[in-house]
């Protein structure tokens, strides 16, 4: 008795011949696979396609091979020299600043503002409206500068080409309007606050934008010499000038904040796929489960005739394993061409160049989601298949493949789903939201089939039901296979995960539409100069609809040293790695924030003049891995300081208060150049008139409208949603599906049903009223659950990851319930409407 | 024990104390449990079969001549008692050394043919040849069907055959493999009279070439009166054994 009579090569050449007889009730199958693998691929496909177009476009973003970033200050000569010594160097300084039409609504803005010199671009072409050459768009020409503006600050001023406007204290003449800037994002980023607004480097200090303090990226951007490396011109500047404070940005780094926002959005719409692929695992097992119950006899007969179980499993489980192949393919196909089509689309959305291609990587990553799925959800039944005995042959068995298979078996179906729960955190951008999605998903099947096997236990325990169509509809809950589980477990998935989705997407929206405005400042005003802040003061008080203001000094620092371990190399959570992502905004303080708890350590004595102290955000120490009394180094102005951690503060980031995660002790940090902040508060008919009072009398100081602010974040989120929410339906595609192969598996039954019911002398409508409350009590139920499942998911999401305070979103509920009850009524009236067209006879000869 | 079932073993034909039996059945017993309580299939079975013997077993529907079949087949365990067949004890095989006892040692032919629907005679019929690594399986397979008149129906499908064709190729997968004992279950009850007879001419014509033992399940008389011996068997005992006259 060898291994040879099991061998792969024997058990394909008879998975192949029984596959001769087609693939009869493998539709199911087939489209829950395609289904979930075309979402995991295209959402694979489309992050693949942005990160290309990133990537390739990367000097053309970036704006140079190397970027140096120095904030405050420009370079000194000395820096300047050694950069110029390293290749073609175009230096801007960005910033915020006001620009003001010189019409009659005297309009403003903010503008996010841009100098450029002779060199700039060092890559792409910067193109406008009209075409000018540079010398024509930005220089002084009759005294005046000229200034290329986004038709965005066009069309908010009111003004046109030819028009002036006012940008600090200086006069511009817009002479075109900007329709590409090749490296609009790599600089400030995707998140602007205002349009862009570009004018020449001679032009700034005009301006008198630059005050001590004001918050000015000095962005120098290299053109290196192609045979120089550019990992060597950073080793060069960093060892050269060690204090530089600077930070140097890659061709790799092209744009990491719309790298981060990408890798992020893909991978919640990757779970959301994933749960779509999950679902359909379910229609998969009632696929392979139904298809190897007519199979009985055959793998009988092949027992009989001297098959080891072995080779049975695996005869099925290669013709599994090709039904899958097909289901697979088709759903690559679909899932590489979504990205394609959808390109336009997406480059409305993402402001970078899309180059659409055809992305090997995600493909194969979807193939073996996929593959794994298709197995983990049917080895159950394909190993019960191998232990159906030969002689029942000799006798008629009920449901041969339920039950347990045997422990080699079970231990492949953990492992395989342990392979699929690793691939997903594997392939996630962050492991720590994967491992919550795995352990989610997990309880919500659990969930689920618990809650399915209630169901039917409940439903075979109501006695005494008076009303005929009722019993029935009971009875159809808890027969003997009866759809109940399936469709508890797949539709329940299916609708929990939108139930989630729209309740997260709810409570994002009510908390940033409705809830932050209630309390939220009228205004941030920023780069206020310390002689400015008196009369600041004075001015915005005078405002009618003023309510109340507060100012604190800001500095930026970055911080380089946790407890004298470098940043770099420090242990840090997940949720505090933010912090030590590039320059945080930091203050002092005498007297510790009005709306801050201290949580740990005390507060400094209001005349504490001794070594410097800090108080930090109490959950970011604790991500840090700091306690009172350990140290925190920070580079400010390139300077190091080390302070002593004294305390710890709750910090509610929600209120849109003025929050610092640091706060030092007064004395060494007021001599550092700073400027101010100033939230003010004020009524919404005020908001107009406090603006023009500070922009009219600051020229240098920004105001930032927190009601624009907040719409521009509400849109983003929007858009967020949006895309979150169509793939929530493929969800529930995938298990309007697995419901619909569900309730076709029982049509025989019904049709016999029906046959019988009419000869007792039940009328159509009899039949259809209870076969309408069949389903609708399986909707129903199904609906509470996943309400119940999704708000629970949300509650946590909400809670534990956003950090929001939850509330219950009754529109979601209200929704779902009423489309899983259309869902399931729907699917099964179709199918009762052809049982019912059946004429009794024949089917009573047959049976 | 019933002494009526002591019948079969003490009153055998031919029976030759130098060679082992090619099926002993000692005390087989067969319990299931059901809803309704245990049901007692297989009540104490002794049977004992030659080498070469061809025997018919008779009785009524639920007298448990199916069972008994199985038991010999390997393809259900007794629940007491004990099954030899050619010199193995059954006892001793796990599920899949029964599976490759049966595949070279046992042929079954069924009353329901249970040819597999997705595979041509041809193949049906190299099947058990395949399991057991037969690399000529189908050239053997081919010889085999048509020494039962099917060399011209070697691509049909089961659906393409009539009854006794199928059953043809039944018995033509049965005999491929050359086993030691050929199982038969009511092999003529699915077909009409003439041809039921033509595939019994097979069968004992087959059995005899190869020296076959064969145990025949028929509710009919006549054939049974074929076999060297018939044994009836009631409510899961044997009755009574009675030799060819």
């Amino acid at each position: 008795m060898t291994h040879t009579d099991i061998s792969w090569p024997l058990a394909a050449r008879l998975a192949r011949r029984e596959l001769r007889g087609g693939a009869q009730g493998f539709r199911i199958f087939v489209a829950c696979l395609a289904l979930g693998v075309a979402a995991i691929a295209a959402v694979g496909s489309t992050r693949a396609m942005l990160e290309d177009s990133i990537s390739s476009d990367a000097r053309e973003i970036l704006g140079g091979d190397l970027l140096v970033d120095i904030v405050h200050r420009p370079a000194s000569p000395e820096e300047r020299a050694a950069m110029d010594s390293a290749g073609i160097v175009a230096a801007s300084a960005e910033m915020r600043a006001m620009a003001r039409a010189e019409n009659e609504q005297a309009a403003r803005t903010l503008v996010e503002l841009k100098t450029v010199e002779g060199t700039y671009p060092l890559y792409g072409t910067l193109e406008t409206n009209p075409p000018l050459p540079r010398d024509t768009l930005l220089a002084q020409r009759d005294g005046i500068w000229g200034v290329a503006a986004a038709p965005e600050l066009l069309s908010k001023l009111g003004v046109d080409i030819g028009d002036k406007l006012r940008i600090g204290e200086t006069r511009f003449e817009i002479r075109a309007a900007i329709t590409h800037e090749p490296d609009r994002i790599g600089g400030s980023g995707i998140f602007s606050l205002g349009p862009r607004a570009m004018i020449s480097a001679a032009a700034l200090p005009d301006t008198a934008l630059v005050q001590p303090g004001s918050l000015i990226h000095y962005n120098y951007r290299l053109r290196l010499p192609e045979n120089l490396l550019s990992a060597g011109v950073i080793e060069t500047l960093n060892e050269t000038f060690p204090d530089a404070g600077w930070r140097i940005r890659t061709l790799d780094e092209s744009s990491p904040r719309l790298t981060r926002l990408i890798s992020r959005v893909t991978m919640f719409l990757s779970f959301v796929g994933l749960t779509a692929l999950l679902v359909g695992g379910v229609g998969v097992a009632n696929a392979v489960r139904a298809w190897l119950d007519g199979k009985i006899s055959t793998i009988a007969t092949l027992k009989c005739i001297g098959a080891p179980r072995a080779l049975v499993f695996r005869i099925y489980l290669l013709q599994v394993l090709s039904l899958a192949t097909i289901g697979i393919l088709a759903g690559l196909v679909l899932g590489a061409a979504l990205p394609m089509v959808a390109s336009d689309l997406l480059a409305q959305v993402v402001p970078i160049r899309i180059s659409s291609g055809l992305f090997l990587e995600p493909l194969i990553v979807a193939a073996v989601f996929g593959l794994l799925t298709a197995l983990t959800f049917s080895v159950w039944a394909i190993a019960r298949a191998g232990d159906i005995p030969a002689g029942s042959l000799f006798r008629s068995l009920v449901s041969p493949t339920k039950g347990w298979p045997r422990a080699p078996y079970i231990t492949l179906t953990v492992l395989l789903g342990g392979a699929l729960a690793a691939l997903a955190i594997a392939t996630a951008s962050d492991a720590y939201f994967a491992i919550w999605f795995v352990i989610g998903s997990l309880a919500a099947m659990t969930t689920f089939r618990l809650a399915a096997a209630g169901i039917t236990k409940g439903a075979a325990r109501l006695k005494d039901i008076r009303r005929p169509a009722l019993r029935l509809a009971v009875a159809g809950l808890h027969r003997p296979g009866a759809p109940t589980a399936s469709v508890v477990l797949s539709l329940g998935l299916g609708l929990s995960m939108l139930v989630t989705v729209a309740t997260i997407e709810g409570n994002l929206s009510r908390q940033i539409a409705e809830e932050l405005p209630a309390d939220a400042p009228a205004f941030f005003f920023v780069d206020i100069q310390p002689d400015q802040i008196d009369p600041f003061r004075d001015l915005v008080a005078g405002v009618p609809g003023f309510d109340h203001s507060e100012q604190v000094p800001m500095l930026r620092g970055r911080i380089t040293a946790i407890d004298g371990v470098a940043a770099s190399e420090a242990e840090v959570a997940p949720d505090a790695r933010w912090v030590l992502r590039g320059d945080r905004g930091i203050t002092w303080a005498r007297e510790a924030p009005s709306h801050n708890e201290i949580v740990s350590g005390e507060w400094w004595a209001a005349d504490y003049t001794g070594d410097m102290l800090v108080s930090l955000d109490h959950r970011i120490a604790g991500g840090l891995g700091l306690e009172i009394g350990d140290t925190i180094t920070v580079n400010i102005l390139g300077r190091e300081f080390t302070a002593t951690v004294a305390n710890t503060r709750q910090i509610n980031w929600q209120r849109l208060a003025i929050n610092f995660v640091m706060v030092f002790s007064p004395g060494v940090l007021e001599s550092a150049p700073r400027m101010h902040i100033a939230v003010v508060h004020a009524e919404p008919s005020a908001e107009d008139p406090l603006e023009r009072a500070v922009t009219d009398l600051f020229a240098n100081v920004t105001s930032i409208r927190v009601r624009g602010a907040l719409e521009t974040v509400s849109a983003l989120i929007g858009n967020v949603g949006l895309a979150v929410r169509l793939t929530a339906l493929i969800t529930l595609v995938a298990g309007t599906l697995v419901l619909a192969g569900a309730i076709a598996a029982g049509h025989r039954r019904r049709i016999y049903d029906s046959v019988v019911l009419k000869v007792l002398g039940a009328t159509r409508r009899d039949i259809v009223t209870a076969y309408i409350l069949e389903y609708g009590l399986l909707g129903l139920v199904t609906a509470a659950i996943a309400a119940l499942v999704g708000s629970i998911t949300a509650w946590a999401v909400v809670t534990y990851l956003l950090r929001l305070s939850w509330s219950f979103e009754p529109m979601a509920v209200i929704v779902t319930t009423l489309i899983a009850t259309l869902i399931t009524v729907g699917a099964g009236l179709i199918g009762t409407w052809r049982a019912m067209g059946q004429k009794a006879a024949p089917w009573l000869r047959n049976e | 024990m019933n002494n009526l079932s002591g019948a079969g073993e003490n009153d055998t034909p031919g029976n030759s104390a130098h060679a082992q039996p090619m099926i002993a059945l000692a005390g087989a017993e067969l319990h299931l449990a059901s809803a309704g309580g245990n049901v007692n299939i297989l009540r104490g079975i002794n049977l004992t079969v030659e080498r070469g013997e061809t025997v018919g077993v008779v009785g009524p529907s639920g007298s448990g001549k199916s069972t008994m079949m199985m038991v010999i087949a390997g393809l259900e365990r007794p629940t007491g008692g004990r099954v030899t067949i050619a010199g193995e004890d059954l006892s001793k095989f796990n599920e899949d050394d029964l599976a490759r006892f049966r595949r070279t040692r046992v042929g079954i032919v069924f009353q329901a043919f249970h040819l597999i629907p997705n595979m041509n005679a041809l193949e049906n019929v190299a099947v058990p040849l395949e399991f057991a690594g037969a690399d000529d399986a189908f050239e053997r397979a081919r010889a085999s069907l048509e020494t039962v008149g099917l060399g011209h129906r070697l691509d049909h499908y089961p659906s393409q055959l009539s009854g006794g064709e199928q059953q043809r190729v039944a018995l033509a997968r049965a005999f491929a493999p050359g086993p030691d004992l050929l199982l038969a279950d009511e092999p003529t009850g699915n077909l009409d009279g003439e041809t039921g007879t033509t595939i019994i001419e097979t069968l004992f014509d087959l059995s005899d070439q190869h020296g076959t033992t064969l145990l025949l399940i028929t509710h009919d008389p006549a054939i049974a009166a074929r076999c060297d011996r018939t044994v009836h068997l009631r409510d899961g005992l044997i009755v009574k054994a009675e030799a060819a006259s």
